[in-house]
């Protein structure tokens, strides 16, 4: 490039070139790091440290020149940023909501004063976030903070929340800030793009006024920093976003140790971008040319365009890319994954659209456009990294939902079409969680984030992603543990010993109780069945040994029901909810007997929790057409809504206490919010359940959509966890299972809420009979995911 | 010089199948103004090429032979000499586009230029501008008229109560007979896109006019209310690409109204480049309608050659 300063007037006149912009020295961001010597250590107890001998990281510019480096925390820097993390809180907690309001609402000024330095920093450190977003967000959850008591009384933080992070400095702030605001203390634990800017914003934190401690930031090199700080027993949650592989590995060496998780995996997620015959096709391109070729992604992108606009949208992609430079690329190695898959897919009969041919080695590579793949492609399936976008076609404008929806990502989708009908209707039937109709990656935090499937299984951003950093003030946290030694290949694969009871007595023959699988009672698959056993010993029924196979033809009969289920009316399913209480008001003297002889309670006892129990499901039937998303204001001029789904096929392995009272909580819950649910009743209590069969076969309740599996608990905990229809599991169980749970839900991802039922008894678990708002809000919310949709009108 | 657009047939089911998302366009258009030219020469070289491409333009009711001939005599030296020297651009034929003129007044800017030995077209406003409402027999004659006294381009207007009413047929009729009348004088039509409404009529109108024969689409006569913002310009750029998309004919285009600034010049030329490519950006296909836009140009490219600021009479007047 030499020479380029001594090009003529005459020259550049003939050539109409643009020149090379300034170059950014970003001087404020490297006095600062020149402050700290050019070494950054952890930020714990409200100031820097770098303790010695420790391992450094080298942190590279876009031109790959080291910055900067970071220092790798051992154990002993782990230990302290915890006990720092928890003094914080003890003095975050009692800070009244104004004062943490206050704390935020000056991070943005200070933000504000600092913006130049924020800007260059995340330039400098290949992770651009434009620093008025981050003011955007510290004023959003400043008023969440100040708001917290009057609008979610009877919900308290949970404590420390560990944060990790591999994104973007935004996704980061999306989850420290919330987290934050809600009264929690927060470890951060940045990825190697993010560090640098964390540590600068733990250092603008302390000038807003926050209290040492509250916040800190450990980096590390290795995965397991964010798993080792959550072994830690003051941990109370962790959150991690990122890519799939660290999560996994994050979960896997998390599982047993009692924290709950939660996973956003934004980054490996494959996103369609649909272009209508009825779109803007020139805004459309505008939009492809804008998102698929720069050098930092949010998420990976697949073009899919209606068959009879496909020549004009292709030509149009050659105009626009025609001159497009060649894009640096994130690592060299990239360079080999790319040429594999281009070569691939042209070997496969896909053409290319390239600015330029690319040059034969090293960093670089044009715009690409893989024309002509099919779903079955690799490129596909997985987009490789770089400026490269793959192309498929589509018939109908149902079918361009049909291929947006056949992944096993759920993140996000960008729809082009001036059609409003079709946009709607496109919009509601792509199961992901935002939706951008005639925009793209547009972000606030008004709107939630909210993954499905491969994508994630927590909530980002809004009111609704404010509860995965509380928990009901009633409700008692997961109790710490660590993990059992478990082979997790053989959980659950241990047959149930049927025993032939002694001392048989002729004279009354214990009765069989069938199971409810798609619809109908049927015994188990197996064909075996298990004794149901009172308190004293003595046998009281047999019940089905149900197993992995009853449990696949559930699934099936409820994937079948649960979508004509969901699009009902929600007055609809009310009004079935209400036959479902109904029908449990006619038996309520069997049911009350059914909890009498298994439980051993007395009978006015178990009159009460039918009693209880009837007028739960009413309270579900009348909030069935309550609790819907909102319109919240977008940042520019236009429509968005927030509203929530239902999730698909939820489990249930159900609590033993108030066997009957838990059930209806729980199916309510899932039901009323479109849910179909697979419930497996206590191996200690089941007879309730059993016998709520006859209910639910003479209520409203369609077919299918509710099935009652009885068994072994680990076996058809092992069967659910299998079976990747299941998008959430609700669990009572044992400790191993919980662990289990823990290790194998993040392969195939689900939406995980693990209760320890042995421990729970001591600790006095969650009170059904309790009528309490917040407990029923958290019900709710646990059965649903929040889609989001953007409208942008001018 | 590139072939003139021959025009097509009128396809009316290309017009109705017109799409435009207007925030989508705000946003581009936002992002156009957001793209950075680097300073120095570069600044100096996009400035001058702006200045080839402008139609230096009066259309006042008090415009007499000398000030038409002060203007003349602008557009074939607008930046002062020893400016361009000092840059090495002084022999490089450094002039307005043309010169722009109500009717009456094409004789008077002929004679001028001839005069001055210079060959710069003259372009004159027809068809009852700026309101066009004018009989259809009266506009024609005006075409006529103005290429008989030496018009070169003629930039006539269109009917507005046509392409409102979505009466596009006859709109496609009226310019095909001013086509006609323009014989080889250029011919630059101008949609008045501040009354057309919408989006998606501007597209509409665009595309029309360049299918009766159009060898420029401009955006308005500066007389309406909204003249050439950068979103309808890319909406009519955007028009011009599909045209040329489907015909493999080009055609230029003519902001014109409001621009007054070096920087807005920048802007525009940017605009071009980003949704039309180089070709675009050059006086066959691409015009600025402005008047006082000269002199800001010539004033930044004062400061680019000396490092200071011009006081106004510095720099020689039009």
């Amino acid at each position: 490039m030499a020479g380029i300063s001594t090009k003529t007037v005459h020259e550049i006149f003939r050539t109409m070139e643009y020149g090379s912009s300034s170059t950014n020295t970003a001087t404020t961001a490297q006095s600062w790091l020149e402050k700290h010597s050019r070494t950054l250590g952890f930020f714990v107890d409200g100031t820097f440290s770098s303790p010695a001998d420790r391992q450094t990281l080298d942190v590279t510019d876009s031109k790959s020149a080291v910055v900067c480096s970071t220092v790798c925390a051992k154990d002993e820097d782990v230990m302290s940023a915890v006990s720092s993390a928890a003094r914080g809180f003890t003095t975050w907690r009692e800070l009244s909501c104004y004062q943490r309001a206050k704390v935020l609402l000056k991070l943005a000024s200070v933000l504000q004063r600092h913006s130049q330095c924020v800007s260059e920093l995340c330039e400098l450190s290949q992770s651009s976030t434009s620093p008025t977003v981050l003011i955007r967000l510290a004023q959003y959850y400043a008023s969440w903070a100040q708001l917290r008591d009057t609008l979610m009384p009877e919900w308290t933080p949970h404590g420390v929340v560990v944060v990790s992070d591999d994104c973007s400095v935004y996704f980061l702030m999306l989850k420290v800030l919330p987290a934050l605001s809600m009264g929690n203390s927060v470890i951060v634990v940045p990825g190697k793009t993010s560090a640098l800017p964390a540590l600068l914003l733990a250092q603008l934190f302390m000038e807003a006024g926050i209290p040492a401690g509250v916040l800190n930031v450990v980096t590390g090199s290795e995965v397991s920093l964010a798993a080792k700080l959550a072994q830690n027993p003051q941990v109370n949650y962790l959150t991690y976003c990122g890519c799939k592989q660290t999560g996994e590995a994050v979960a896997k060496a998390v599982a047993g140790w009692g924290v709950p998780m939660s996973f956003s995996l934004s980054q490996s997620s494959v996103c369609p971008f649909i272009i209508f015959d009825s779109a803007d096709l020139d805004s459309a391109v505008d939009g492809v040319i804008e998102l698929a070729f720069k050098k930092k992604r949010d998420f990976q992108w697949v073009l899919c365009v209606q068959e009879s606009v496909l020549d004009s949208v292709v030509a149009r992609l050659k105009l626009r890319m025609a001159g497009m430079k060649c894009v640096s690329l994130v690592t060299e190695t990239d360079r080999n994954l790319i040429d594999v898959v281009v070569q691939e897919a042209q070997q496969q009969g896909a053409t290319l659209i390239q600015s330029c041919p690319p040059p034969s080695t090293g960093g670089l590579y044009p715009p690409t456009v893989l024309c002509g793949l099919a779903p079955s492609c690799e490129s596909v399936i997985s987009p490789p990294p770089g400026p490269v976008l793959p192309l498929m076609s589509f018939r109908s404008s149902a079918e361009g939902v049909t291929l947006g929806n056949h992944s096993p990502h759920g993140q996000a989708a960008s729809i082009w079409t001036e059609d409003l009908t079709l946009a709607l209707e496109s919009a509601k039937s792509l199961c992901l969680g935002s939706v951008w109709v005639n925009c793209h990656s547009v972000m606030d935090p008004a709107l939630p984030i909210c993954g499905r499937r491969e994508s994630g299984n927590c909530t980002d951003g809004g009111r609704e992603g404010l509860y995965q950093f509380l928990r009901p003030s009633l409700s008692p946290s997961l109790p710490r543990s660590s993990p059992s030694s478990i082979n997790y290949a053989a959980f659950g694969s241990v047959a149930s010993k049927f025993m032939i009871p002694e001392g048989f007595d002729p004279s009354s023959v214990p009765r069989f109780y069938p199971q409810l699988v798609s619809g109908q009672l049927r015994k188990a698959d197996s064909g075996c069945s298990r004794s149901v056993l009172a308190p004293g010993g003595a046998v009281l029924a047999h019940c089905p040994d149900g197993g992995r196979k009853d449990v696949r033809n559930a699934v099936e009969a409820a994937t079948k029901v649960q979508p004509g289920w969901m699009k009902k009316s929600p007055a609809t399913r009310s009004q079935s909810i209400y036959s479902l209480a109904d029908s449990l008001d006619k038996r309520r003297r069997d049911l009350a007997v059914s909890i009498q002889t298994q439980t051993s309670i007395s009978f006015e006892e178990a009159e009460k929790e039918v009693e209880l129990s009837i007028s739960r499901l009413s309270d579900w039937a009348a909030r069935c057409d309550k609790e819907q998303g909102g319109t919240p204001f977008p940042p520019q001029s236009g429509s968005a809504l927030s509203t929530p789904e239902a999730l698909g096929v939820l489990g249930v392995i159900l609590p033993s206490s108030k066997p009957l009272l838990s059930l209806v909580s729980l199916l309510g819950a899932a039901v009323a919010m479109g849910n179909a649910v697979v419930m497996v009743p206590s191996e200690k209590y089941p007879l309730p359940a059993l016998e709520f069969i006859q209910v639910l076969q003479a209520s409203d309740i369609p077919a299918g959509l509710v099935s009652i599996i009885t068994g072994s608990r680990d076996q058809l905990t092992q069967a659910l966890a299998n079976h990747s229809v299941i998008q959430s599991i609700w669990y009572w169980g044992s400790k191993e299972g919980c662990q289990f749970l823990q290790y194998s839900c993040i392969n195939p991802l689900k939406r995980l809420w693990l209760h320890c039922e042995e421990e729970e008894e001591e600790a006095a678990g969650r009170n059904w009979s309790s009528s309490n708002p917040s407990l029923q809000e958290e019900l709710w919310r646990k059965a649903v995911v929040w889609k989001s949709i953007w409208i942008p009108t001018a | 010089m590139s072939a003139r657009n021959p025009g097509m047939h009128l396809d009316l089911e290309w017009v109705s199948k017109v799409r435009v998302n207007t925030q989508a366009v705000l946003k581009r258009a936002q992002q156009i103004q957001g793209h950075k030219v680097a300073k120095k020469q570069w600044q100096a070289a996009w400035m001058l090429k702006a200045v080839t491409c402008i139609d230096l333009t009066t259309l006042a009711g008090d415009d007499t032979p000398s000030n038409v001939h002060r203007l003349c005599m602008k557009a074939t030296q607008p930046i002062r000499h020893d400016l361009l020297k000092s840059m090495d651009m002084h022999d490089k034929g450094i002039t307005t586009a043309a010169v722009c003129v109500y009717p009456s007044r094409v004789a008077d800017a002929v004679k001028s230029l001839k005069a001055a030995n210079s060959s710069l077209p003259v372009a004159s406003v027809a068809t009852g501008f700026p309101a066009g409402q004018t009989p259809l027999k009266t506009r024609l004659e005006e075409v006529r008229m103005a290429v008989k006294d030496g018009a070169t381009e003629i930039d006539i207007v269109i009917n507005r109560t046509l392409a409102l009413t979505g009466q596009w047929a006859a709109l496609y009729d009226e310019i095909r007979q001013f086509r006609e009348a323009c014989e080889d004088a250029h011919m630059k039509t101008i949609l008045a896109v501040g009354e057309l409404g919408t989006f998606t009529n501007v597209y509409k109108a665009s595309l029309v006019s360049m299918m009766a024969g159009s060898d420029f689409i401009k955006t308005s006569t500066g007389k309406e209310s909204v003249n050439a913002t950068y979103p309808i310009a890319i909406v009519m750029v955007r028009a011009i690409r599909d045209y040329h998309l489907r015909t493999g004919h080009k055609v230029g285009f003519k902001p014109a109204g409001g621009i007054r600034t070096a920087q807005e010049s920048v802007v525009w030329l940017t605009l071009m480049k980003e949704e039309l490519g180089d070709e675009w950006l050059d006086p066959y296909l691409f015009r600025l309608g402005a008047s006082s836009l000269l002199a800001d140009i010539e004033r930044q490219i004062y400061h680019y050659v000396t490092g200071r600021y011009p006081a106004y009479h510095e720099l020689p007047m039009a």
